[in-house]
This record gives structure tokens, C-alpha cells and sequence, in this order.
């Protein structure tokens, strides 16, 4: 049986650009993603990880940046620290960015699920990418995504 | 093996009842989805309609559930020649206040299966509610024209 896939489609107001590095800018990122940041250097095969902005050794989700095509393209394989290594427990997670007459359309592709993380991040994905679009077009995030959340995802 | 359905949740800055009156009112809709005015008079069994800008009705079904401002489910399909032996399928809001934001959840189910309804509806609905989003966030919808879903047909 395929592993469950789980893809959200978002259009915002802002160019390409803005949108990728607002993915990967830890001070953007904690805005709108419950105070959490994504650290890497966003080479090809470098390591990243979604950690805590204000305790950085506090690690949630990490993996391997599979690719990084800034603006439009940026692939990530996605584990928790315990589980990283094992294949039955990673995933995958692909931004494709591309412009649409004049507004910018953000499609998450997160597939290669298990039923724990399809469970966790069906309800992370909506709110996550809701203040993502709330910050880039209005300056502000949505302010019950600038805390965190209990999970810690 | 389970029959398609569509879900797409997002999380909007403003009240229930504003959210209620862009999902309803025609005059407002037109600014937002890609210009057709919705048509009913939101009666239990009352007709449903999308009308274009030129007066002609895009898509058509029946109002099956209005209970303002928290729930609103409406049938619809397509006229177009190319869902001619296809059903109207039933899509479901639910409108829950969350602190100063709204979650907002659509539901839509009933479709045939093989069918290509799914398919439209399924790149429709993430324009229509990022624009309404960004209409009721910043005053301005996204100028997403109906030609961009056609494009990776």
C-alpha cells in the first residue's frame, strides 16, 4: 500500500523570492511557524533542522535538503531526531514556488508518510501557511502562530 | 478503495460574520472568485447559482445547509460540456472563531468516481480562498485569472 501524501496549495501576494527565504529566514520563520526556526546552510546534502528559535538545541524535525533551486524548488527529507536514519519514518517535503499572474502560488507536497507525522502535520500545514501568507501580505503574522504550540512542531 | 474528497482548511483574520457575508453575499463575491457573482436566496432546497460577469451561470446546484454564520453547505456542478455525465457534488463550510482568527474548513464530497470534477475543483478552491483570504485581511483579493487553472490541464 502507497504511503499517504498530503499536498496544500496557497497563493500569496508576494514574488517568488520573497516567499522561498521566508521559508528558510529563522527570524521570518518564528513568526508564523509557533516559534520555531529552520536552520541549514541549504547546500544540496547539507543537514537541516527545525529547532526551537529561542533554544536551538531543542531539535524537532531534521533531515537532508535534497534540493535547493532558489526560488522556485526546495526538497527536504524530514524526520524526528530520533528517527532519523530510518527510512520507514521519514518523509518528504517539496516546495514548488512559481509565479501565476502576478501572485505567487506555493504548493507543499509532504509524502512518503507515516500515519503519526500524516496526523501531525495535517494540522500544522493549514495554520502554518495561512501566517506565512498573513506576514508576507499584511506585515504581521496570524498571533496564535508566533507561540508555541504543545506539540512542539 | 475511498471515493475522492477535497479538504482544505484556512485560517483568516476577521469574524465570523464578515466571513459568513463573503461567502454569501454576490455583490462580494464577484471582487474575490474570479468574478462570478453567487446567486441564492439561501433557502434549505433553494437554488444555487454562479453567475459570470456576462450573466450567464457557470455552475448550478442547491442549497442544502444554511446556518449563519457557522454553517453553509451547497451543492454545485460544473455546466460545461466536460461534466456533462457528472453529478453536482457537495461542498460543506464550517466556520469556527478561533480567538481573532476564523478557521475556516471546506469539505467537498459526492464525486464521481473517474470523473474529472474533482480534478477542476481541486485547483478552484485554493485560488478562491487565498483570495478571499487576502480580500478580507488586506482589502484587496489576488488577480488570479480563471485562464491560470487552465494551464497544466
Amino acid at each position: 500500500m502507497p504511503k499517504p501524501e498530503y499536498v496544500y496549495v496557497i497563493y500569496i501576494d508576494a514574488p517568488c523570492e520573497k516567499v522561498f527565504d521566508a521559508l528558510i529566514d529563522p527570524e521570518m520563520n518564528k513568526e508564523y511557524w509557533g516559534r520555531h526556526c529552520n536552520l541549514s546552510d541549504w547546500k544540496t546534502g547539507s543537514r537541516w533542522q527545525h529547532a526551537d528559535y529561542d533554544d536551538r538545541s531543542k531539535v524537532v524535525v531534521t533531515g537532508t535538503v535534497i534540493e535547493s533551486d532558489r526560488p522556485h524548488r526546495l526538497v527536504l527529507s524530514w524526520a524526528r531526531p530520533e528517527s532519523l536514519g530510518d527510512p520507514d519514518k521519514t518523509s518528504r517535503v517539496t516546495f514548488s514556488i512559481d509565479e501565476q499572474f502576478g501572485s505567487t502560488r506555493l504548493t507543499v507536497v509532504h509524502d512518503e508518510l507515516d500515519t503519526e507525522m500524516l496526523r501531525a502535520i495535517s494540522g500544522g500545514w493549514p495554520p502554518i501557511l495561512s501566517s506565512l501568507k498573513t506576514l508576507l501580505e499584511t506585515g504581521e503574522s496570524l498571533p496564535m502562530t508566533r507561540r508555541r504550540w504543545k506539540s512542539g512542531n | 478503495m475511498s471515493k475522492p474528497e477535497f479538504i482544505y482548511v484556512t485560517y483568516i483574520e476577521t469574524t465570523a460574520e464578515k466571513l459568513w457575508h463573503a461567502l454569501t453575499d454576490g455583490e462580494f463575491t464577484a471582487r474575490y472568485w474570479f468574478g462570478a457573482r453567487l446567486r441564492s436566496d439561501w433557502k434549505v432546497g433553494s437554488s444555487f447559482e454562479m453567475v459570470r460577469s456576462d450573466g450567464t451561470v457557470s455552475d448550478a446546484g442547491k442549497v442544502v445547509e444554511c446556518d449563519p454564520p457557522r454553517r453553509l453547505a451547497y451543492t454545485f456542478i460544473n455546466l460545461s460540456d466536460k461534466y456533462k455525465n457528472e453529478f453536482p457534488a457537495l461542498a460543506t463550510f464550517v466556520l469556527e472563531p478561533y480567538g481573532k482568527l476564523v478557521k475556516l474548513t471546506l469539505t467537498q464530497e459526492g464525486f464521481v468516481e473517474g470523473g474529472k470534477f474533482y480534478a477542476g475543483i481541486s485547483k478552484g478552491w485554493p485560488a478562491i480562498l487565498s483570495s478571499l483570504k487576502s480580500i478580507l485581511e488586506t482589502g484587496t483579493p489576488l488577480e488570479i485569472p480563471f485562464e491560470a487553472l487552465k494551464m497544466n490541464d
